[in-house]
């Protein structure tokens, strides 16, 4: 292959270096004017009254909406349709927009927002997840499985009681996750304008224009054939681009009404409140182990502080207990999951994807388990891999594992077995491994149709035009696009155009989540690419007189394999083959195979094939401050084949320093008003200063080996890289620090703060240890029960239990609508 | 409204805004210098740095008033006759731009570091970098950008490579010919 | 942030005189701290008065010492050959100021006279003792970054400055002036404890007052330690800081070996920062470190006493124990010993 896995600078490079790629907030138009929302002040209130007349007859204003103007609600997912573009009747957060002003400037749309006036009448505030359970009412949401419980998942894959009274040794413990943001240096902003003919146009830094223009089409009431949605590159996603968001519905509803292009660029502030980010986990994992570390049942739980709206959180509380059985084999396992509504702004997706929770809980107790059996954590974790080309117990189809490779690739590249408890007092490594889905096997919306599509123009100058959905965010999917094309016809990437993320140009690609984007469209763009070189290849084979199949495209020709002088230009080909066929266009389309879980709630989790990851870190540890340094990072990643190795390198050093992060500083967390000022809860401190992220004099030095392993099921072998790789990292951070200090941080952030609480303890003769002390109680439903695959099972519920006789076909569990949820 | 005249990317420039107005606003909105992006307008991110009489600055964090006849140099002013400045080169060829938003302040800190240190260390790199906040990358391929762009980025310094071709001038030739595998 | 009118003063007594006003006016210098605090709408001004153009040297002063204009940037503070070989711990904390960007526009005035990172103080919606409230949030809030030291109110914020501390310890004295002229004032007396009577600023400045030098005094027989203890590691502030100097008996004051010291303190400065609403100078690590012979013993005798004064508040216990490490490490650095 000449392009494949040739270190090569991305298509879009040029554009990114000279300040040219255009980013929402830089589209600039005519006319165009401003719009500033006004947000919620309490967390939980009834509105009785909004007055904005002032706000309307201030000078330089055009327009003033409120929650009248956008009476239908809409929301990522088909079952949480619970957010309207302006606050109707209540609001659930501060921040949550109440009202929005278009002016000729920001400034004045800013001082206008102060004259508009809102009376609430306030509502108890559900501050976390003790609260909600607590509190069945005020119901933060009249939907939802019970009081202010948003979803309740209990699902049991084989007889676990039975696998754990059958360990040696059972292991239960408890594992807190803060919750976290995306930050994206780029701040969520728009631009709408009615096009010439009338028709809507929204330019927006979104993840996912497909399912805007949904969204936008239902809440305007407005064929969605008259809206065209643009996602202009995205200054960094992570995520928290991928819901609808009200701004976009916000300028898109005063573009239409005042005729003239709007623009809103949201402040760093409220892009803190917008949110969606890492789910806050409180998790508990109970573990049987055979004395040599073999897994007989796993019992995980967990609870999600979902904030008030519902957004990905469905999925996100599926996710949290998804793929625990797709890195070692679980025979019995049984995952609860609860996610409650509180005021707060709502959590959704972050790279990851609900994964990382109890990926953090998962490998320290791995981490525990080997210490508990005198094993080296390597060599328990290399016996209990997964098997490739496997069903787990809970009907996820593997393809290939590079998993042990990984291990084993870190460790020696560590020097592991002379450094793991043999490092002075202070200095520590740790191990953990994780995987994650090659994109989501499920649309969020249940339908037949492909889930990328990629189309191709053949010009006769042998320029090619790909059009493809997907959104490019950074991870290079334009790149990806060009370079699949370029592979199959033998030409250079920079003579293919991608036009990519438009809803009127481009064929739909659900969105740029998921680490979907390169297996799906790369899939896409090859069977596109084959199609058109199939037609040039007849044209050529005809004019030249050598067979098809002898026909090879490189280096921008097209000649006989058996020899190369005999041949044409690729433009000559493209000639040829236009003169035999007309016009020359190609489409291509990829769907995901069926999933082989038929129970409801198995939409979240199969995938066509999963990356796998295997992080050792090392840090110092300052026992006198609490301080943790991490000088040093091995990562190996399952990629399966690198496309661009420069884009597939930066995105696992990416996923490594986001992982440290949220290891050691970030956190998205609120703090309570006292109650005569509302007892509103305000986020701690939303500023990029206050929430701490790694800057380059807190990054350590990163050792990224891939292991090349194709997989048939992706394009040229390929797997994902965009997220996978940060999950290992925080355990990995974990486990070091107690090989360092011998304390356990059972929670991240691992902060100076709780080492010194945990070396306190450990010197007072208590457990050495900071993290959550148990798991609340939860209505749990009664599990559904799914025989494993190895127990007879199908992959469809078993309403009679493990030991019933007939497993019939349940029709009402075929994975219905309402939980086709994944992302 | 307050007039001045500054010289941006070596060209005299007239400006007339109002006095609040940041650098950073003024260049956007009056000048039409977009390259130059906004993370938090509140010195928090390093996005918004710009030159100013050389020095990288946060445009954020400074009056467009303060800068009647100073010198402003911001991404637009990297490329020079028509060609990249190598750091533009490297920072293309090597990963350093992922979405590409903290880049162009990441750009002129660079360039600044280079004007003053032409061999620096990586420490020194990871110093001068030290206020630009970068999500995407791991700032290591920012590193490693900047020390490919050593020796070929003089205040003045010509790039050494031909930029006709962007992408092939990094990728090695492939096998063309008989026995490639085309597609998988 | 809302619209003021800018004035550009071209000498010290115009400055003065420019902000004099019926409404409110500010000194801008790098403007890094007031820019942010006017687009947080946390301070509106109406006029603002350019002090850039004021002394942005640094020069020798006739007793040995130097003198430093308050509009000289972070940056040039902290590369100046006289401040790194006289005040090391003042070269020291300056190239920890923030950021190279905010170093390069920051100036040494608005460094010393910015106002708190306390995160109530910065939000707009708390209106606290220091934006005319009645009440400090931290008390019955989130603390962990607020003061060990000097609790007892009315406000808990801990100093921003870190070139404050250094100044401080070195027994800086800084030039003001005003409309009745100017005046020097010890650094130490300059900046305030927080009282209901002053609660709104954290020095001596009266509204019509510009700070226009720092005047070090020669060092004299010193050694010098400075040491931060960091979260983060760039953009942002320390947990907490120490800069002691240590004036030497006999002559040179030379090291011995295994870290002992070839002759003994006669008397130390231990200023911490970052613990207390102002640079907060610790008599008893002081007076733990006089007549003592120099070595890690003595440091940490000096950390211990550093933080018998200390009374934390709900969240931030934690500090002491990186305030008594700063300091101890702070006076190793002094002896030449290694510290993490």
């Amino acid at each position: 292959m000449n392009i494949i896995g040739t270190p090569r600078r991305r298509v879009d490079g040029r554009a990114k270096v000279t300040g040219q790629t255009k980013f929402a907030d830089d589209v600039m138009l005519p006319r165009m004017v401003h719009c500033k929302l006004l947000r919620a002040s309490v967390p939980h209130a009834r509105i009785v009254r909004i007055d904005a007349s002032r706000a309307a007859a201030h000078p330089g204003v055009h327009l003033v909406l409120t929650g009248e103007d956008f009476p239908i609600p809409y929301g990522i997912l088909p079952v949480s349709q619970d957010e309207h573009a302006l606050a109707r009747g209540i609001v659930r957060f501060v921040g949550d927009p109440v009202a929005a002003v278009i002016a000729r400037d920001e400034q004045t749309a800013a001082d206008a927002l102060d004259l508009v006036v809102v009376e609430y009448e306030a509502l108890r505030t559900f501050a976390g997840p003790a609260d909600s359970l607590a509190h069945p009412t005020p119901r933060i949401h009249e939907y939802g499985d019970t009081g202010n419980i948003h979803k309740l998942v209990s699902l049991q894959f084989g007889d676990v009681e039975q696998a754990l009274a059958g360990a040696d040794r059972v292991f239960e413990d408890a594992f807190f996750y803060q919750g976290n943001t995306h930050l994206p240096i780029e701040q969520h902003a728009a631009v709408a304008a009615r096009d010439p003919d009338g028709k809507l146009v929204l330019w927006s830094s979104t993840q996912t224009p497909h399912y805007v223009h949904r969204a936008l089409a239902k809440t305007l009431a407005m064929p969605a054939a008259h809206i065209r949605v643009i996602a202009t590159p995205n200054g960094g996603g992570f995520g928290g681009k991928s819901d609808p968001f009200n701004h976009e519905m916000v300028v898109a509803k005063a573009a239409l009404v005042l005729d003239r292009p709007v623009k809103i660029c949201l402040t760093r502030e409220e892009v803190f409140y917008c949110h969606r980010g890492r789910h806050p986990v409180l998790m508990q994992f109970t573990t049987g182990v055979k004395n040599d570390g073999t897994i007989t049942g796993m019992h995980v739980k967990t609870l999600l502080d979902g904030g008030a709206y519902g957004s990905y959180g469905v999925a996100s509380t599926f996710y949290t207990g998804a793929l625990q059985t797709v890195t070692y084999h679980i025979p019995a396992y049984k995952f609860q999951g609860c996610r409650v509504f509180t005021n707060k702004p709502p959590c959704g997706p972050k790279r990851g994807h609900g994964t990382p929770q109890s990926r953090f809980g998962q490998e320290i107790q791995l981490d525990k388990i080997a210490e508990a059996l005198a094993q080296d954590p390597a060599e328990l974790r290399l016996r209990i891999v997964e098997q490739p080309e496997t069903l787990t117990a809970n009907y996820l189809r593997v393809g290939t594992i590079g998993l042990s490779q990984c291990i084993r690739r870190v460790t020696r590249a560590a020097d592991w077995s002379n450094t793991f408890r043999k490092l002075p007092h202070g200095r520590g490594v740790g191990l953990a491994c994780s995987s994650y889905l090659s994109g989501a096997g499920l649309a969020i919306y249940w339908n037949d149709m492909p889930h990328s599509g990629v189309q191709l123009k053949i010009d006769r100058s042998g320029g090619v035009t790909a059009f493809c959905g997907a959104t490019e965010i950074g991870q290079g999917s334009d790149d990806v696009l060009v370079a699949c094309v370029a592979e199959v016809l033998g030409i250079d990437p920079l003579d293919i155009r991608p036009v990519t993320g438009d809803t009127d140009l481009t064929p739909v690609d659900l969105g740029s989540y998921s680490s979907r984007v390169t297996l799906m469209m790369g899939n896409a763009a090859i069977q596109a690419a084959e199609r058109a070189r199939d037609l040039l290849a007849d044209a050529v084979s005809r004019k030249i007189g050598v067979p098809k199949d002898r026909l090879v495209f490189a280096d921008r020709r097209v000649f006989d394999t058996e020899d190369g002088s005999k041949g044409v230009t690729f433009s000559e080909a493209v000639c040829l083959a236009e003169a035999a066929f007309g016009t020359i266009g190609t489409v291509g389309a990829y769907t995901p195979p069926k999933s082989a879980a038929k129970f409801k709630g198995g939409g979240v989790g199969p995938s066509p094939t999963y990356s796998y990851s295997a992080a050792i870190v090392e840090v110092d540890v300052d026992p006198d401050t609490g301080w943790t340094h991490v000088p040093r990072v091995w990562i190996a990643h399952d990629i399966g084949r690198s496309i661009n190795p420069v884009l597939v390198r930066g995105q696992v050093e990416g996923s490594v320093y986001m992982a440290l992060g949220e290891a050691l500083m970030e956190e998205q967390i609120f703090r309570r008003l006292p109650p005569r000022l509302s007892g509103a809860l305000v986020h701690k401190f939303p500023s990029m200063l206050e929430y701490k992220s790694p800057t380059t004099l807190d990054m350590p030095e990163v050792f990224t080996d891939l292991i090349e392993n194709p997989d048939p099921r992706g394009p040229f072998g390929a797997k994902e890289v965009g997220q996978g790789p940060l999950l290992p990292v925080m355990p990995a951070i974990a486990n070091a620090v107690y090989d360092a200090v011998g304390v356990r941080i059972d929670e991240v952030p691992i902060t100076p703060e709780k080492i010194l609480k945990a070396l306190d303890a450990k010197a007072a003769g208590k457990a050495p240890r900071y993290g959550p002390a148990g798991f609340p109680e939860i209505p749990w439903p009664e599990p559904l029960r799914v025989a494993p695959p190895w127990a007879g099972g199908d992959g469809t519920a078993d309403d009679k239990g493990l030991r019933a006789e007939g497993k019939g076909l349940n029709a009402e569990s075929r994975t219905p609508k309402a939980t086709s949820v994944p992302s | 409204m307050v007039q001045i005249t500054l010289t941006v990317n070596a060209e005299p420039v007239d400006a007339a805004f109002a006095p609040y107005k940041t650098l950073l606003e003024v260049l956007r909105e009056d000048l039409n210098l977009c390259g130059t992006k906004h993370g938090c307008e509140l010195g928090e991110c390093g996005a918004c740095a710009v030159l100013l009489d050389g020095q990288p600055v946060l445009s954020c964090l400074v009056l467009g008033v303060d800068c009647g006849g100073r010198t402003v140099t911001t991404v637009e002013g990297l490329a020079s006759d028509g060609r990249l400045h190598p750091l533009q080169e490297t920072f293309a060829d090597l990963g350093a731009a992922q979405c590409g938003y903290c880049t162009p302040g990441f750009l002129v800190t660079a360039k600044a570091l280079l004007d003053e240190h032409p061999r620096p260390t990586r420490d020194q790199i990871r110093d001068a970098l030290s206020g630009n906040l970068c999500r995407c990358t791991g700032y290591q391929q920012i590193y490693e950008a900047v020390e490919a762009a050593i020796g070929q980025a003089g205040p003045k310094g010509p790039a050494l490579r031909d930029t006709r071709t962007d992408a092939s001038s990094v990728r090695r030739p492939g096998p063309f010919g008989p026995g490639t595998d085309q597609s998988r | 942030m809302k619209a003021f009118a800018y004035v550009n003063p071209t000498s010290e007594k115009e400055a003065v005189a420019a902000l004099k006003t019926d409404g409110i006016a500010m000194v801008i210098g790098g403007g890094q701290d007031l820019l942010s605090r006017m687009k947080d709408y946390i301070d509106s001004p109406d006029r603002v008065v350019n002090v850039k153009g004021l002394d942005a040297t640094v020069t020798a002063t006739s007793d040995g010492g130097v003198k430093i204009g308050s509009a000289v940037k972070i940056v040039d503070l902290a590369e100046h050959a006289a401040v790194m070989s006289l005040y090391p711990s003042v070269a020291a904390a300056a190239i920890e100021v923030g950021t190279p960007q905010i170093r390069n526009q920051g100036t040494v005035g608005g460094n010393i006279n910015q106002r708190p990172r306390c995160w109530y103080f910065r939000n707009e919606e708390f209106v606290c003792y220091k934006k005319g409230g009645s009440r400090c949030f931290a008390v019955n809030g989130e603390n962990q970054y607020h003061a060990i030291f000097g609790n007892d109110g009315p406000s808990h914020i801990v100093h921003p400055s870190s070139l404050a501390v250094p100044f401080v310890a070195y027994g800086a004295k800084f030039r003001v002036l005003g409309p009745n002229g100017e005046r020097e004032i010890a650094a130490a007396d300059y900046f305030t404890m927080p009282t209901l009577a002053n609660v709104l600023k954290e020095n001596v400045l009266d509204d019509e007052d510009i700070l226009t030098h720092v005047i070090l005094p020669a060092p004299g027989n010193v050694k010098h330690g400075h040491y931060e203890v960091r979260y983060k590691q760039s953009h942002d502030w320390p947990l907490a800081f120490t800069t002691v100097v240590l004036v030497m008996n006999g002559v040179n004051g030379t090291s011995g070996a295994n870290g002992t010291s070839g002759s003994t303190i006669r008397s130390a400065r231990v200023v911490l920062g970052a613990v207390a609403p102002v640079p907060w100078r610790s008599r008893p690590a002081e007076d733990a470190l006089a007549g003592k012979a120099l070595n890690e013993a003595t440091a940490a005798l000096a950390g211990e006493a550093a933080i018998s004064e200390a009374k934390p508040m709900s969240g931030n216990a934690y500090k002491i124990q990186i305030a008594k490490t700063a300091v101890k490490r702070a006076v190793m650095r002094a002896a030449g010993i290694k510290t993490v």
